[in-house]
């Protein structure tokens, strides 16, 4: 009989307790892999963003809107190497409660600077460039509304208005394009600023904001500098960051996800620790007897050790593992619904991996003390108690 | 029936002075179910403080006209014709000089930072009419004063004062290139108002360059019956094509989205952290049972019956589990209860709120642990009333 035999036997010996501890040790990895999901999807847009992409908006907020002029002037300045520059629509699809991602942009910039994420087949770009009421969707998207290529959708704006009175502005599907990496969100649609700024009632000639590209990383602060400079004191004065800090800024704004998370599956942990390891504790005083016939039978101290750390270990991973699982299952489940609030929710491979990490980290921690208490054991003494 | 009672008592006793011997194993119990109460009442407290820092705002006898279909002031667009119109509208009340009760606004979001983090936020910057401050109820200046008409000075709500930097009495903050000078702070009952900074209308529009252009509109009614006329009055007139809502009616809006999406996380999460805990109990209570099958035996020879030994695990249990919950809502009144953070509201800026715990909440976590309780001590008692006495006696 080799030791896992033992240890599985050992665990096994009383059913529903260690049936219970089970359940409790799931519920905890589940809550883990749930949340730590929900958390990494939530933060996705800081990690999603380019080094070398720059973001402008007009330093009062960048709500506020910029001068279309403005495009013109930073295209000149050196170390910039593309600017696009989005207008955002405020759109919604038949119910104001469906709101949509849509932004109106100039076709060949925007596709140039995010040409790296989205992937936009030369016929596509053709056809986005030249039809005037063209909207390039995302596959999200599309695939959300039932959207196909060639369609003519009408989307209302719960901000702006047409010249005419309406509200709605009606776009053909000129394309839909797909992420280039599994992490970039496709739960949104451009399309054509021209047609946007020749159609609205009011805010001609004004831009939402600009993404820039520079030519290297190493230049951002420079350009970063120049562009803010170049507006100081004007009627748009300009702030200016990586996409990268302009995106944790704005997602911060929500709260503090990242400590409520956190704190969460903090307490979830607690609790298993403190039931698993008093349990285990519990378990193996009542197989002092026993320890004491298997140092009588020459087992060594350091084998008993490793025979208690084994259960406990053992325990952790037949509650881990499938607890991790439900929360894969439970996420593939909800994800659909979830697409536009946490965009590409999955229980990725770092953080399966981590829940791993945690589940050994928890069967040494509940089985430490029982382990070594077990192997100081003194044999006479361990056979003599009752 | 009296000799049962008294069984049941002793039983009880007997289990309760019995604790101690499984101390650590009954205090995990009793931590496992307060780490569960007090993750569901801070979820709960978190979505009541800030359902209520909404709807305190709203009242029933006042009007807030938005262009259709906006849903947010932020994205409303009113004109200077439409303004007039409503001014003249049935319903609106007018204060002594006969003056419409009418507040025409403009909100706009300017860029703050929020102390705990130190990052840029979105933050209200409201032009208000002349009659802004009396459209409002329970506005009051509780230091400085009021901002004069046609100066670039802003009053600040006290929750805006408290979470974001710079707003200090008589700081001057900048907005792009306007400078504004804090000469008041307000209070308004601590609805969402007091996430806002005031400036008067026309100041606002010429510093932003929105000449004539306002946002919203808020019309004090003669009385809350008012609001379905004007409702017709907005919506049917094709100059108008507007659309209005009580105060509170439209906060109660804003405010759903956020206070429900809290529920829905709280719940599920306190529900499956309640199923480890359970878990716990059931083992706790299990071994309890174990290690008195002896005792339990031993009564149940010299003439006890299951009633006494079924009841006795029970109310151990439910004890167990009552404590848990008790230190649970305390712990949450002690920790969170008052915490004041601040989230992106519907209008997309900060609205500051304060975690709030209600004696209802407080019961409500009580009942989530006593029900973990009972299920926790059911199939434990039930095994310890149907325990054959010579298995127990032997201990087998």
């Amino acid at each position: 009989m080799n030791d896992l035999v033992l240890i599985r036997k050992n665990l096994f010996r009383r059913k529903l307790r260690a049936g219970l501890m089970t359940v409790s040790i799931l519920t905890a990895f589940a809550i883990f892999g749930v949340l730590g999901s929900v958390e990494r999807s939530f933060y996705a847009g800081q990690d999603v963003a380019a080094a070398d992409r720059l973001v402008v908006v007009n330093k009062i907020n960048f709500t506020q809107p910029l001068p279309i002029a403005y495009y013109d002037r930073v295209r000149t300045i050196d170390g910039v190497q593309q600017v696009a520059h989005l207008n955002w629509f405020g759109g919604y699809y038949q119910d104001p409660k469906n709101l949509l991602i849509v932004m109106a942009v100039e076709p060949n910039s925007y596709m140039d600077v995010y040409g790296d994420e989205i992937d936009i087949p030369p016929e596509v770009r053709q056809a986005f460039t030249h039809e005037r009421t063209g909207a390039l969707v995302g596959e999200a998207m599309a695939k959300k509304w039932g959207w196909k290529l060639g369609d003519h959708v009408p989307i209302a704006s719960n901000i702006f208005s047409q010249k005419n009175g309406s509200r709605s502005w009606d776009f053909t599907i000129v394309g839909i394009f797909t992420g280039k990496k599994a992490e970039v969100d496709t739960n949104f649609m451009v399309f054509q600023y021209k047609y946007f700024d020749e159609t609205r009632s009011f805010g001609k000639d004004e831009i939402g904001w600009m993404v820039l590209r520079t030519t290297s990383p190493a230049l951002n602060d420079g350009v970063v500098k120049a562009i803010d400079q170049m507006f100081a004191n004007s009627s748009y004065e300009t702030a200016t960051d990586t996409e990268k800090a302009f995106n944790k800024a704005f997602i911060a704004q929500f709260g503090n996800i990242a400590l409520i998370v956190i704190l969460v599956v903090g307490a979830a942990f607690a609790t298993i620790l403190m039931i698993v390891g008093n349990t285990m504790m519990m378990s193996v005083r009542e197989r002092t007897r026993e320890i004491g016939v298997l140092k009588a039978l020459g087992f060594s101290g350091s084998r008993i050790l490793r025979l208690v750390l084994g259960e406990s270990i053992l325990l952790a991973l037949i509650g881990g593992l499938p607890g991790l699982g439900l929360a894969a299952l439970f996420i593939l489940s909800v994800r659909a619904s979830l697409t536009g609030f946490l965009p590409q929710i999955m229980v990725s491979p770092d953080i399966a991996l981590a829940g791993f990490a945690l589940m050994l980290v928890l069967g040494i921690v509940t089985g430490l003390i029982p382990s070594l208490s077990a192997m100081r054991l003194k044999t006479a003494a361990a056979l003599g108690r009752n | 029936m009296r000799s049962l009672l008294l069984q049941v008592a002793a039983v009880t006793l007997m289990n309760l002075k019995s604790l101690p011997q499984r101390l650590w194993l009954s205090l995990s119990t009793v931590v496992a179910v307060a780490l569960v109460v007090i993750v569901l009442l801070a979820f709960l407290a978190m979505g009541n403080g800030f359902q209520r820092t909404l709807a305190s705002a709203g009242a029933e006898d006042v009007a807030v006209i938005l262009r259709g279909g906006s849903q947010s002031e932020v994205n409303s667009v009113v004109t200077r014709d439409q303004v007039r119109l409503v001014e003249e509208a049935p319903g609106v009340a007018k204060n002594s000089d006969g003056q419409p009760l009418v507040s025409p606004e403009l909100y706009l979001v300017v860029d703050g930072v929020k102390r705990s983090s130190q990052t840029k936020v979105n933050l209200p910057l409201r032009g208000i009419g002349q009659e802004g401050a009396a459209v409002r109820k329970g506005i009051t200046i509780v230091a400085g004063r009021m901002f004069a008409a046609g100066s670039s000075e802003i009053v600040v709500g006290k929750a805006l004062l408290r979470e974001f930097e710079g707003f200090e009495l008589g700081q001057t903050v900048t907005f792009g290139t306007g400078r504004w000078t804090v000469v008041g702070v307000f209070e308004a009952e601590g609805s969402v108002f007091e996430s806002e900074i005031w400036a008067a209308l026309p100041v606002v529009q010429s510093f932003f360059k929105r000449d004539n252009v306002f946002q919203t509109l808020r019309a004090r009614l003669a009385n809350p019956a008012a609001l379905e006329g004007l409702e017709r009055y907005v919506d049917t007139d094709p100059r108008l094509k507007l659309e209005a809502k009580s105060e509170a009616a439209y906060f109660a809006e804003q405010a759903s989205r956020t206070s429900d999406l809290i529920h829905k996380l709280g719940w599920p999460l306190a529900i499956a952290m309640a199923f480890g805990a359970l878990a716990g109990a059931l083992n706790t209570m299990y071994s309890a049972v174990a290690a008195r099958a002896t005792e339990i035996a031993t009564l149940r020879a010299i003439g006890f019956g299951g009633l006494p030994a079924f009841v006795g695990t029970l109310v151990e249990s439910l004890i167990l589990a009552a404590i848990g919950g008790v230190i649970g809502a305390v712990a949450t009144l002690l920790i969170f209860d008052g915490l004041s953070t601040s989230t992106l509201g519907a209008s997309f800026t900060q609205v500051v709120f304060s975690f709030q715990l209600t004696p209802a909440l407080a019961a409500e976590g009580v009942i989530l642990a006593l029900v973990v309780g009972l299920i926790g001590g059911l199939f434990p008692a039930i095994r310890a009333a149907r325990t054959p006495i010579v298995i127990g006696l032997y201990g087998l």
